[in-house]
């Protein structure tokens, strides 16, 4: 007994200051350590009075009053779109949810910031400033920053359920962001006042980068002047071509989609995936800018045995400008886009390698912008596309100039 | 005068024999196999295909002594049932890659290190090399390595010698009836004898088929290189299973859990050509010589119809009533004839259905009957352009090259796999995970014949073994190949053909088709943008690298002198871009010769890029 006390007192004494501070009589039954930034609290700082304590002070359901208190100004991160996804509810209200309202609860309810401790620290006596993994666990997959690491998705067939996993997904390996190469993380660029202004991020690229005008590309005035940087710099990125979602009501034909995460009464399956670059079109901001299908959604509804409505009913065509996060120093070459309709949704029907309407898919083609629209920009208008492809004696001297530079480069004598 | 009505009888009952085809209708088996259809009109008796009694009543005495179960085509009885009349065929299939695989177990050995110099088949045979030289064939089942395994529990079901059955779209009869009894895509007896109807596995009907459909190339040519998929512009890739098809997974299911969907199809099968229409009985049935590789059987080429840049197709004419073309035109719309003009093979044999007339190349549907006129195209500008005389046509004709990266193969000790040769379950189940698919656009390298080809992964095959115990004895493993761990990409010919070919600056100014995979160009370095697992700067679609101007080859294209391009090469090829954004023709005059790079530095060419600041 004796030995029992003092072990107890020893503990009472290990255990801090936090514990050993002011006269909250919370720890009598309580037994919490508090350490990190906040090590230094009483308890009733976050958790307001005795008498009615509140037990999760970091939640946006309580306006985060615990948080809120001394970190004034903060009270907006609830109606951030990280908490309201208000993009992504419209999306599914005008789409899937006009088949399925409860569509988003039962599938979007995944990645939504309720707290401010779903960023900022475990179990909220361990507060922290975010570390990427927290920004990680919503933004991958199609939500932009797991191809940051050089990590894309994956086709959603078992066949293609291999390799190394990241927060339990199997990943493809790709080339990382050059500042992630370097060490940067997502805070280096991304912070609560951009947050809370409403901008994206803190940082743009001319807040470090000066455009060396030694570079061949960065002398062409319409380049700088018409084009966002990471529409060139922009290695590559998730795009999914057809997005379904298959709905199963009490159906035994489930069992015969070999997809991941087929458990419950929704699929998800892309009708393809690529990992290259992405489109160009022009941003809100009129400037160009990657782009991509978010989304092409489709949708089929199987009750028992048969389909419910129409198959694979068409429910949006709809393309985003967008910020791959995958920025390296190199670029693709000038016909990488110039004179490529491909890349502008321009594909000619003697192009079209898929032949999406011979499945019923009420479209010609993903790359050919008939039947599909902008969300927040415009496709590039096609009398822009012939100038920008035109062979004027300025194109073609900056052409030859970039080719001879190449060429000029490469060592013939290389091995085999 | 009893011999007026003797002989009267006898007349009459020849007359009879000859109406109802001899022993047809008197025979035992059709009086219970009531429907059948007949195999063909010069096939009428039963027993000399099957053997077996057809004057006794009872089944099992009617039945004993038949020549297998169904199917007296396979390879175990063939030569007491086809190969008495069919000799010729016969001896020729024996040898026949489709019957040895050797290409296929030969090949497997390569990529899986089986480090056996002999050469086996599917079963020991001995037979002629293709230079005429006496060739013994072991017996896969005595390949006791991983290859083995391999060949024997996973590629063997496409092997024509042997039954295939219970594989939706894939299942197809053993020996001659592998093709000329095509199966349905259940396997299933579809026909009108009651007996055997929804049987299997079967034939779907038991009318021969002379002239094999399409179909029957797709029970076996719809995985690996999968060109009956693309010719017919079906694509496997993805497999994500949607469009969904009546609830189902679709758009249309194959072998495999596979779906395929709907992409451009072959120009030639857009215009109604059939697979037998190019490829001749030689091509698919042997010509009597074991090869290694289908590419040596293989006879045909798209110079045999629409000639190369300097010579147009060549013919000879039939002088002799018993020539190949006579004989193999029985069973075609129109036969050839003595007198006319057949086109020959790259092996110098002709056509049984591509001819001259009128001063046209003219092709023949064997099945359809329809007539084709074959594009010439000797001496065009675009077939002449100085440089590309390495070019294979489907270097710019491909519309896709379908492109499988990273195929990663577990072999599990822990579970029991059918071994289709040994015809029973043995430890070791293999299973396949893959990384990425491509169609467009593909790499180009050396082919066998020095030419440039497109090339795809063959294989990119990372193997992991586990032992009975659990623990992996390989884990994501590189098989060596000519002395270096090192993947594989194979020259390859699509079947995914198209008139509009590559453009000239779609391929020139992207370094894709060079072999660099997708990429970003950083200065003198050309940066692959998806990655091998196993090496950060090598890319998973490639198989060259630039670093500062360095080009260097980390795979290899299989088969004898094939390559990737050298730096010299890439160079060149990177080079013409320099003239290609004004000179965009390939009638142009510049292209008639060697380029003359110095010409860029001219008065003219100066004046043109006034202002231009590099050397």
């Amino acid at each position: 007994m004796r030995w029992m006390m003092l072990f107890i007192a020893v503990f009472w004494m290990a255990t801090g200051p936090a514990d050993a501070r002011g006269a909250e009589n919370c720890t009598v039954c309580h037994r919490v350590t508090l350490t990190g930034k906040h090590g230094g609290l009483s308890c009733l700082s976050c958790h307001g009075n005795e008498a009615r304590p509140s037990p999760d002070p970091a939640s946006f359901a309580g306006k985060a009053t615990g948080c809120t208190g001394c970190h004034r100004g903060y009270e907006g991160m609830a109606g951030h779109v990280m908490a309201t996804r208000s993009s992504e509810r419209d999306f599914v209200q005008r789409t899937y949810g006009r088949h399925d309202p409860a569509f988003f609860a039962k599938n979007c309810g995944e990645c939504h910031v309720r707290s401010c401790l779903d960023c900022h620290g475990g179990n909220g006596h361990r507060v922290a400033r975010p570390h990427d993994s927290a920004c990680l666990a919503c933004h991958k997959g199609y939500f932009t920053g797991a191809e940051f690491a050089g990590r894309a998705p994956r086709e959603e067939h078992g066949r293609y359920q291999r390799g190394v996993e990241f927060q339990g997904e199997p990943f493809l390996k790709m080339l990382p962001d050059v500042h992630f190469e370097k060490g940067l993380g997502c805070a280096a660029c991304h912070d609560m006042a951009s947050f809370l202004s409403g901008r994206k991020s803190a940082r743009g690229c001319t807040d470090c980068h000066r455009p060396d005008r030694k570079v061949l590309e960065h002398r062409i005035a319409a380049h700088l002047e018409k084009m966002e940087c990471y529409a060139c710099h922009s290695a590559w990125a998730p795009q999914e071509y057809g997005t379904f979602y298959l709905r199963f009501i009490d159906s035994t034909l489930q069992n015969q989609y070999r997809l991941r995460n087929n458990d419950g009464e929704y699929v998800k399956s892309v009708y393809l995936k690529t990992q290259d670059a992405p489109p160009l079109g022009v941003n809100a901001a009129g400037r160009v800018s990657p782009v991509r299908p978010e989304f092409i959604a489709y949708f089929t509804e199987i009750r028992g045995d048969n389909v419910s409505g129409a198959e694979n009913r068409l429910l949006a065509a709809e393309w985003r400008a967008f910020f791959p996060h995958t920025v390296r120093r190199g670029t693709p070459l000038c016909d990488g886009c110039h004179d490529n309709r491909r890349r502008f949704l321009l594909e000619k029907p003697e192009e079209r390698i898929y032949r999406l309407r011979e499945d019923g898919m009420s479209l010609d083609s993903f790359w050919d912008r008939t039947g599909q629209r902008m969300v927040n920009g415009s496709f590039l208008e096609e009398k822009r596309y012939r100038e920008m492809s035109a062979r004027t004696p300025a194109y073609t001297k900056g052409y030859v100039e970039k080719w001879k530079s190449l060429v000029n480069r490469v060592d013939s004598s290389s091995s085999r | 005068m009893p011999i007026i009505p003797n002989s009267a009888v006898i007349i009459f009952s020849m007359l009879l024999m000859l109406l109802t085809g001899c022993t047809r209708g008197t025979s035992t088996c059709e009086s219970c196999h009531r429907g059948i259809e007949a195999a063909s009109a010069s096939h009428p008796s039963c027993t000399s295909c099957h053997g077996g009694n057809d004057r006794v009543k009872e089944k099992d005495a009617s039945h004993r002594g038949m020549y297998g179960r169904n199917n007296p085509a396979d390879p175990e009885t063939w030569d007491k049932s086809c190969g008495t009349c069919h000799r010729y065929q016969l001896e020729r299939v024996q040898s026949n890659l489709m019957q040895t695989n050797t290409g296929m177990i030969k090949n497997i050995q390569l990529t899986w290190e089986g480090n056996d110099p002999r050469l086996f088949a599917t079963r020991q045979t001995g037979t002629f090399d293709g230079a005429g030289r006496p060739l013994q064939l072991a017996g896969v089942v005595e390949l006791n390595n991983l290859s083995g395994e391999l060949y024997r529990k996973f590629c063997s079901q496409c092997h024509v010698g042997s039954e295939t059955s219970n594989v939706l779209a894939a299942s197809h009869g053993s020996g001659c009836a592998a093709c000329h009894f095509p199966y349905n895509d259940q396997g299933t007896y579809g026909g009108n004898d009651r007996t055997i109807r929804g049987k299997l596995p079967a034939a779907a009907s038991h009318a021969l088929a002379a002239l094999p459909g399409n179909d029957v190339c797709f029970r076996c040519h719809n995985r690996s290189g999968r060109i009956a998929l693309s010719y017919q512009g079906l694509y496997d890739g993805n497999n994500s299973l949607v469009p969904t098809r009546g609830g189902k997974p679709g758009p249309a299911m194959i072998s495999g859990g596979r779906n395929v969907v709907r992409i451009a199809p072959d120009v030639h099968h857009a215009a109604g050509m059939e697979c037998i229409d190019c490829h001749t009985s030689r091509d698919t049935m042997g010509d009597g010589y074991a090869y290694e590789n289908m590419y040596q059987q293989t006879e045909i080429a798209c110079e045999d119809c629409h000639g190369s840049e300097k010579s147009p197709p060549r013919f000879s004419v039939i002088t002799r009533e018993n020539e190949e073309p006579v004989r193999e035109s029985k069973r075609y719309r129109m036969q050839m004839r003595p007198g006319m003009e057949m086109v020959l093979t790259a092996k110098g044999r002709p056509y049984s259905n591509v001819f001259v007339a009128d001063g046209n190349v003219l092709l023949l549907g064997k099945k359809s009957g329809r007539v084709f006129r074959s594009k010439v195209i000797t001496g065009t500008p675009e077939h002449t352009i100085v440089g590309h005389g390495r070019l294979e046509c489907h270097a710019c004709h491909s519309r896709t090259v379908v492109q499988c990266y990273g195929c990663h193969t577990r072999y599990d000790k822990t579970l029991d796999g059918m071994d289709f040769i040994k015809k029973r379950e043995t430890p070791g189940r293999f299973s396949e995970t893959e990384d990425y698919r491509m169609l467009y656009p593909f790499p180009l390298a050396l082919n066998q014949r020095g030419r440039i080809s497109p090339v795809t992964p063959g294989c990119q095959t990372f193997v992991t073994v586990v032992e009975p115990d659990g623990t992996l004895s390989r884990n994501e493993y590189v098989a060596r190949y000519k002395g270096k761990p090192q993947l594989r990409f194979a020259p390859f010919y699509s079947h995914n053909t198209g008139t509009r070919a590559v453009g000239c600056s779609e391929c020139h100014g992207n370094p894709a088709f060079l072999g660099f995979g997708q990429h970003v160009v950083e200065g003198g370095t050309i940066r692959g943008t998806l990655i091998c697992e196993k090496s950060a700067d090598k890319p998973l679609d490639g198989f060259l690298t630039m670093r500062e101007g360095k080009v260097k080859a980390f795979s290899a294209i299989t088969r004898e002198n094939s390559r990737p391009l050298d730096g010299r090469e890439v160079k060149r090829t990177l080079a013409l871009n320099e003239c290609l954004v004004c000179h965009d023709k390939a009638a142009d005059p510049i292209y008639r010769k060697r380029i003359d790079y110095r010409a860029l530095d001219d008065a003219l060419h100066r004046r043109l890029l006034d202002g231009n600041r590099s050397r």
